[in-house]
């Protein structure tokens, strides 16, 4: 009875929410004021990256930059903006969603609507799945406002299909997650106040709070050990002053940090998961690549999974393409290693995922009816 | 106790250290409406929660409709209309669009569900506010709304908690109308108020609850064989002062309204005024005073003020 849910039901209560949603708050103006601050907010980016890319590519005409750029770098710059927008997109997206839900079950109550609802024929599972589904489906709309912008970066070039549609995914993904949040904490708060700051404080929790958390755990991992260093030998200095710099092999008591005992408190990010879900670009082994935000988180998050090397190598900063020592390109090796790694973001998203249910059942069970133990300060009507 | 009715024993439910009901015992038979009396803070309300399937209580045997409101709340829901006290609404929605939500909500055909909005908004006298949202009613026409609400699935059970409060005059004596409607339709009607006057001329039955307790079960026809206040008025105060002192009737002070005098019994009342007209006293009034609900409230709740 609690847990039946069919699709006349949880659209009953979807419909009703949104019809009451669409009618009572000015939404077309919602809508206008966010697809303006992202013009603005994308425009800005563009500008400040072409010229922070030192290109004159804002000359003549809107859209000629490309053409006067070279196309690496005019992809460089590309995938730079998409994860701008993309980053901004999920920001903003987790600041206007909560806003959808947090106050959908405990606003409800204090307005005597909730328990007309429950003595009905609905079960707890198809209002708590309905609410969901009209927040969510808010939730989209948002996010397809804010598509034209992210689908602008991404014809700036330097970004795959692929790349697109995964984000864009999972994108709605986390706002599907962080709506359902908002609708656990307005069931188990009475105050429509105190749920509302409580889906903020986890959304906090989650998308800046962890990679702190992360950064604050990391003198516990450190550790005194001592490992193979390999270091450079100028010429001149123990060597004849005629002869070629070598590499010699060492052993040294160094401190290191073992980021790959907890690498995993990143992975629930949403922007972990957002950058490391975009398929990485093609062009992998040029110089350049990697210098967009997406591509950045992406990259640091499996080398904190990697953690320290097994071999401190030293040489490898003086050159790149030839070794003195002839061997093999650590940096190279290491690169490879990297990403040969399996995806962080599935552990990460379904970590989420996992979050938003537990929430959403959490609501389901504060709807049940009828009520054994009532919370304190809980009127029911 | 018929199937279609109410039959509630011992509960008890407490929140926290609150006993809100301590033991309660209500029947309410199908074909009749039965009062629900008490004071503020008396568990009215709660014991309607319970039977609405929204609470459960911590002792005791319920039955609405012949089924468990805990265990089988489906079931219940499905033959019961609850009509809450604080009523709310979807404000943005019309009258017509919170009606068909109900009807989806139980799940009704469409073709069968707007012909019971026409006749449930005709029913309550709100067919020209049909098509205007919810929050621009005022709040006897959202009290009519939700009656409307609670009846859309003809209920065996109907439950109303205050219905008459924020109604207006005309509205009340529908109200009235609709409810003694519902009880020859054959279904248990229980309404709750303490506008006790308006339930004297609704209900057949009453419940009267005193903290949490079932404190007298009382047929309003049974009220009437009691001893009460009648109040009687002449157009000639001194005949009518006369008459009485002769018959050797006490009576009380004089108003504009009359004089008030104790009376055993209808039968008795009956022949006081007869013995008073063959007097020649020029009577114009002669009725209880005060409801017959009221009077035996006041009785049973006086030590407990």
């Amino acid at each position: 009875m609690t847990w039946r849910l069919s699709v006349r039901g949880v659209r009953t209560v979807a419909g009703l929410e949104l019809r009451q949603r669409v009618r009572s708050t000015r939404w077309i103006a919602v809508l206008t004021i966010w697809a303006v601050l992202l013009g603005l907010l994308t425009t800005l980016i563009r500008v400040a990256v072409h010229l922070a890319a030192d290109i004159d590519a804002i000359a003549p005409g809107v859209g000629g930059g490309e053409a006067a750029a070279g196309d690496n770098v005019g992809d460089q710059i590309g995938r730079l903006m998409f994860g701008l927008i993309a980053f901004l997109v999920l920001s903003l997206g987790t600041l206007v969603a909560p806003a959808l839900s947090a106050t959908s079950i405990n606003g409800d109550r204090t307005a005597g609507i909730l328990a007309p609802l429950q003595t009905t024929l609905l079960s707890a599972a198809e209002i708590a799945v309905g609410k969901l589904v009209a927040a969510w489906t808010t939730a989209l709309a948002l996010l397809l406002t804010a598509s034209p912008f992210i689908l602008w970066t991404y014809l700036e070039g330097g970004t795959s299909p692929l790349r697109l549609l995964v984000t864009l995914g999972v994108l709605a993904l986390t706002l599907l997650v962080v709506c359902a949040i908002g609708l656990g904490w307005s069931s188990v708060a009475s105050r429509t106040s105190s749920s509302t700051v409580l889906t903020y404080l986890t959304i906090a929790v989650l998308g800046p709070g962890l990679p702190i958390l992360f950064a604050l755990c990391l003198p516990t991992v450190q550790q005194e050990e001592t490992v193979r260093v390999r270091q450079l030998v100028p010429a001149g200095l123990y060597l004849p002053a005629d002869s070629a710099p070598r590499c010699v092999e060492s052993r040294e008591q160094l401190s290191r940090t073992h980021t790959e005992r907890i690498w995993w408190v990143l992975a629930p990010s949403p922007y972990v998961v957002v950058a490391d879900a975009a398929p990485r670009p093609g062009d992998e082994d040029t110089a350049l690549s990697g210098w967009d935000p997406l591509t950045l988180i992406r990259d640091g998050v499996r080398e904190a999974r990697l953690g320290p090397a097994e071999v401190e190598d030293r040489c490898g900063d003086v050159a790149t393409t030839t070794r003195p020592d002839g061997g093999e390109d650590t940096a190279r090796e290491r690169r490879e290693e990297r990403n040969a790694l399996s995806a962080v973001w599935p552990y990460g998203l379904a970590a989420n995922l996992l979050l938003g249910l537990g929430f959403t059942v959490t609501a389901i069970t504060r709807l049940r009816a009828p009520i054994r133990r009532l919370p304190r300060g809980v009127r029911i009507g | 106790m018929s199937e279609g009715g109410i039959s509630a024993r011992g509960v008890r439910r407490a929140f926290g250290n609150v006993v809100a009901l301590q033991h309660i015992d209500l029947d309410a038979p199908a074909g009749a409406v039965t009062a629900l009396v008490g004071p503020n803070g008396s568990g009215k309300t709660t014991l309607l929660l319970v039977l609405a399937t929204l609470l459960a209580p911590d002792a005791g045997h319920v039955r609405v409709a012949g089924f468990d409101p805990v265990r089988q709340a489906r079931a219940v829901r499905a033959r019961t209309g609850w009509m809450p006290d604080v009523f709310g609404t979807w404000g943005t929605l019309t009258c017509r669009e919170v009606l068909r939500v109900v009807t989806d909500t139980h799940r009704m055909p469409r073709a069968r569900a707007e012909a019971r909005i026409d006749d449930l908004l005709g029913l309550v006298h709100l067919d020209d506010l049909a098509d205007r949202p919810t929050q621009v009613l005022s709040r006897g026409q959202k009290q009519r709304l939700g009656l409307a609400r609670a009846l859309v699935h003809d209920p065996q059970v109907v439950l109303l908690d205050e219905p008459a409060s924020g109604l207006d005059p005309r509205s009340r004596v529908e109200l009235r109308g609709i409810v003694r409607d519902l009880a020859t339709a054959g279904k248990a009607v229980v309404v709750s108020s303490h506008v006790l006057s308006e339930l004297d001329e609704m209900a057949d039955r009453a419940v009267i609850v005193a903290e949490g307790c079932t404190i007298a079960v009382e047929t309003l026809d049974e009220v009437a064989e009691r001893p009460r206040t009648w109040r009687v008025r002449a157009l000639d105060e001194q005949s009518l002062v006369a008459a009485l002192d002769a018959r050797g009737i006490p009576y009380g002070e004089g108003d504009r309204y009359g004089r008030e005098i104790e009376i055993a019994s209808d039968v008795e009342a009956a022949e006081v005024l007869n013995a008073l007209v063959s007097d020649g006293v020029p009577v114009v009034a002669f009725h209880p005073a005060g409801g017959v609900l009221e009077r035996t409230y006041l009785a049973l709740t006086e030590d407990r003020r």
